[in-house]
């Protein structure tokens, strides 16, 4: 029996329960605003005043990786009493995490470290990191089984998102979007797609409310569903919109969650996402 | 029975003076038709659309020779499906195609055939138009075919045929606002109607050689725009010289002067009478029709000559630089679209993905060639026509149905908001959607919208309950006549209150030619305060003649 840790960045958003059903480490990135840093570890940081505040911040926040010297404290610690250690973080197209977790890693043996870039953000990530924690129990530690897995629930799982104002997804510049400039001439909701390290506008709407029905239009292609977690900066309401319009496409377990202020920073006060992950995802 | 003196049969020479006619005294009219409109909005052009419809079909057989009536009329039936503009253009158009159809294999008509032609003509006009509304151009060339078709069996003078024609005509118009209560609300006769009983009018005052007021009609420019894009060089030698000039003398004899040029060069107008002929030639040697000229005895006056190798030449190489501000690049469907404004130009071309923007809308409605030229310009095999304003849709539609090899559609746009959403829909849908399944998503993107126009109105009038003064402003919801006023403002703000603004989430106001940014953005100042749950947007619209076109969503 091979004994496997997993690590992941707070960029994940796992639900306590399954941090702590399958002992995962998770590293906290941080936001920087008003001259101080805050780790995103549920505790620095009160999200919903986060969110409230946001708006209203003179200066724009900005998110950073964790330094290195963290991801080597909390790795080396999570390394203890391991066999195998699998990191599952934010693609380093997005971030400086994925260089950190390296960086923190480097003194362990390669041989026992396997770090994966896991292509997208929030529970896409977050669903990744769960089975390949619950392959590894039912397998007793195969990690052949694990990167499977994860394999798998990659290609089955979809992030969108739709920010309720353009504002602070082109303060981030993170989106690849070519019609950029159109967005300042004309007011445009875009709904964008996590993937492949990429942050894509797929579709271009109007109005925030046809955003949200972009957004379960794009949920209905995926079902039947075997997870949904609908996530929200600081917008309740509307992730219940979202989840009463997806009618019985929702499974009974879905998930509703505020988004990390890493994540939420970007895409604004507001903003709602979903996360799928397909039933036959296993044998797909 | 037909008198002495009387007209039995129509030739084509015959009838190309009857068009020549009709095109006449609809021009000479052309602004009673434009007044005749339903909202006291400043674009009427009913009577321009008719006169440009007519103008193409003239242009069309202007310089053809063709004692055949069959063979004429189709050219100039064609000419008018090409240069349909507007609604009442496009009803105009499938008139002479109906009447075109009937003569086909004649070489003249009759009474009998005449009636026919007027009957298929009018039952063309009725299949042109989706759902037929009564009160419209369209009853009042039914009734004026009835007319004519009751007396077709015993008289069988045209001359009195076309008397019957034009008081039955004008006995139909004056009771369309029985059949239409919004011309009785606006206190005016049906203005498609009354273009075209202009038009046949004119053919009758010909007849008796009554003063049709030619505003020269005749020497209607060879040279439309875009000329260069038709013209073929005659041989290796290239595209000659445009000759033009006239003879004056005494005794000189048109026929023999037409013939004698013919045979001199190619495109050739002669026209007038045995004191003044106008000569339009192209030719290769310009000193060939002047000899001939000097030769004839007559004396030159207002003498042109052009040299058009290099005015093509000037013209290709202008042509890049035009089409880039009206054209782009575009993968797989693309969308041809209708718009006014600089800034709506821009918009729909270079952010909304447009692949040709034709100018025109509320003044301009562009006619069904114009759409034609951009369905075959563009290198699309598959291509959605979005008219964005009601009175282009026929000539979208009239083109799909003409347009060959390409596959076409018609979103049936009735404003440039409603084309904006349009377009977000095609963006969003178009590298996963087959054309009519796209075309359908466009279509329903359409009610996305709510459409509102500020404007002022140019005449008083009593409409939809609304007392309007002339020079007030007033506000269109969705091309209905909402509200009035004085002050910029609340006609604004009792616009947006009618559309139930408070509770939407976007309002766009696009601003035109005559409102300056700074304006526009104190309106939406004043606006924020009202309508707290939307947001209010400032975009530049450029549009002419409505301050400000408004989208709420």
């Amino acid at each position: 029996m091979t004994k496997i840790h997993f690590v992941t960045d707070s960029a994940s958003d796992l639900p306590d329960d399954v941090i702590n059903r399958y002992n995962i480490t998770v590293i906290p990135a941080f936001v920087n605003y008003g001259g101080q840093s805050y780790a995103d570890d549920g505790k620095a940081l009160d999200r919903v005043k986060y969110y409230h505040d946001l708006p209203g911040m003179t200066s724009h926040p900005t998110t950073a990786a964790m330094p290195p010297a963290l991801a080597e404290e909390m790795i080396g610690k999570a390394f203890e009493g391991c066999d195998h250690l699998v990191i599952i973080c934010t693609p380093p197209t997005l971030s400086g995490i994925y260089n950190s977790m390296r960086l923190g890693a480097s003194g362990l043996p390669q041989d026992r470290v396997t770090q994966i870039d896991s292509t997208t953000l929030t529970m896409g990530m977050g669903y990744q990191v769960m089975f390949a924690a619950e392959t590894a129990e039912q397998t007793n530690g195969d990690l052949k089984a694990v990167l499977d897995t994860i394999e798998r629930v990659r290609r089955n799982q979809r992030v969108y998102a739709a920010p309720e104002s353009m504002e602070f997804l082109r303060r981030s510049g993170r989106v690849s979007w070519a019609a950029a400039g159109a967005a300042a001439l004309l007011q445009i909701k875009p709904v964008v797609l996590a993937s492949e390290g990429k942050i894509e506008s797929i579709a271009r709407v109007r109005t925030f409310s046809k955003a949200i029905d972009k957004l379960v239009e794009l949920a209905q292609e995926q079902v039947p569903l075997e997870r949904l977690t609908i996530v929200h900066a600081n917008n309740e309401a509307g992730a219940q919109e979202v989840k009463s319009k997806l009618g019985s496409a929702a499974p009974a377990d879905t998930r509703i969650a505020m988004v990390t202020p890493t994540i939420g920073t970007h895409i604004g006060p507001g903003a709602l996402g979903v996360t799928t992950l397909k039933q036959g995802w296993r044998t797909s | 029975m037909a008198a002495k003196g009387a007209l039995t049969a129509c030739d084509g020479h015959m009838m190309k003076r009857l068009a020549e006619a009709g095109l006449a005294w609809l021009h000479s009219n052309q602004e009673k038709v434009n007044q005749l409109n339903v909202f006291p909005v400043p674009d009427g052009d009913t009577g321009t659309n008719m006169t440009l419809t007519m103008q193409n079909a003239w242009d069309n057989i202007a310089q053809m020779d063709e004692p055949h009536v069959g063979k004429l009329t189709y050219a100039l039936a064609r000419g008018a499906l090409m240069g349909a503009r507007g609604n009442s253009g496009v009803i105009l158009s499938q008139w002479w195609r109906g009447f075109a159809e009937a003569l086909e294999g004649k070489s003249s008509f009759d009474a009998q055939l005449f009636s026919t032609a007027c009957k298929s003509a009018v039952e063309r006009a009725y299949q042109g138009v989706v759902s037929p509304v009564e009160g419209t151009i369209l009853t009042v060339t039914r009734q004026a075919m009835e007319a004519v078709s009751e007396k077709a069996d015993v008289e069988t003078d045209l001359h009195t045929l076309f008397e019957i024609k034009v008081t039955a005509a004008y006995e139909s118009l004056k009771h369309t606002p029985e059949l239409l209560p919004m011309l009785k609300d606006a206190g005016v006769v049906d203005s498609g109607g009354q273009g075209w009983t202009f038009i046949i009018e004119g053919m009758l005052r010909m007849l008796r050689g009554e003063d049709i007021h030619f505003r020269s009609v005749q020497a209607v420019a060879v040279q439309q725009p875009g000329w260069q894009e038709s013209l073929v060089p005659q041989d290796e030698e290239g595209y000659g010289y445009d000759v033009q000039f006239l003879m004056k003398g005494e005794g000189m004899n048109v026929e023999q002067v037409r013939a004698d040029i013919s045979a001199i060069g190619w495109s050739t107008l002669v026209v007038g009478d045995s004191t003044l002929i106008k000569v339009h030639v192209h030719v290769h040697d310009p000193g060939v029709p002047l000899s001939y000229a000097i030769g004839k005895g007559a004396l030159l006056d207002d003498l042109v000559v052009e040299n058009m190798q290099l005015q093509y030449q000037e013209y290709v190489k202008n042509r890049a630089t035009r089409e880039k501000q009206h054209m782009a690049r575009v993968e797989g469907i693309a969308v041809v679209t209708t718009v006014t404004g600089d800034g709506f130009r821009q918009m729909f071309l270079n952010d909304l993905g447009a692949a040709y923007v034709i100018a025109g809308g509320q003044t301009m409605n562009p006619s069904t060639e114009d759409f034609i030229t951009a369905i075959q310009t563009l290198p699309n095999t598959e291509i959605i026509l979005l008219p964005n304003n009601p009175n282009i849709l026929m000539a979208a539609q009239q083109a799909a149905a003409l347009a060959e090899g390409k596959q076409v559609r018609v979103v049936p746009s009735r404003s440039i908001p409603q084309g904006i959403s349009a377009m977000f829909e095609y963006a969003n849908e178009k590298d996963s959607l087959e054309l009519d399944e796209l075309a359908d998503n466009m279509k329903t993107a359409l009610q996305n919208v709510t459409t509102g126009e500020v404007t002022t109105a140019t005449r008083s009038v009593n409409l939809n309950g609304i007392k309007v003064r002339e020079g007030e402003y007033i506000g269109l919801i969705d091309d209905k006549l909402a509200v009035a006023g004085d002050g910029l403002l609340n006609v604004t703000r009792a616009l947006l209150d009618k559309t139930g603004a408070d509770k939407r989430e976007l309002i766009t106001l696009y601003y035109g030619d005559i409102v300056t940014e700074v304006q526009a953005q104190e309106l939406a100042t004043a606006l924020r305060g009202h309508y707290a749950g939307a947001e209010i947007q400032v975009v530049n619209g450029g549009q002419p003649l409505y301050p400000y076109v408004i989208s709420i969503e």
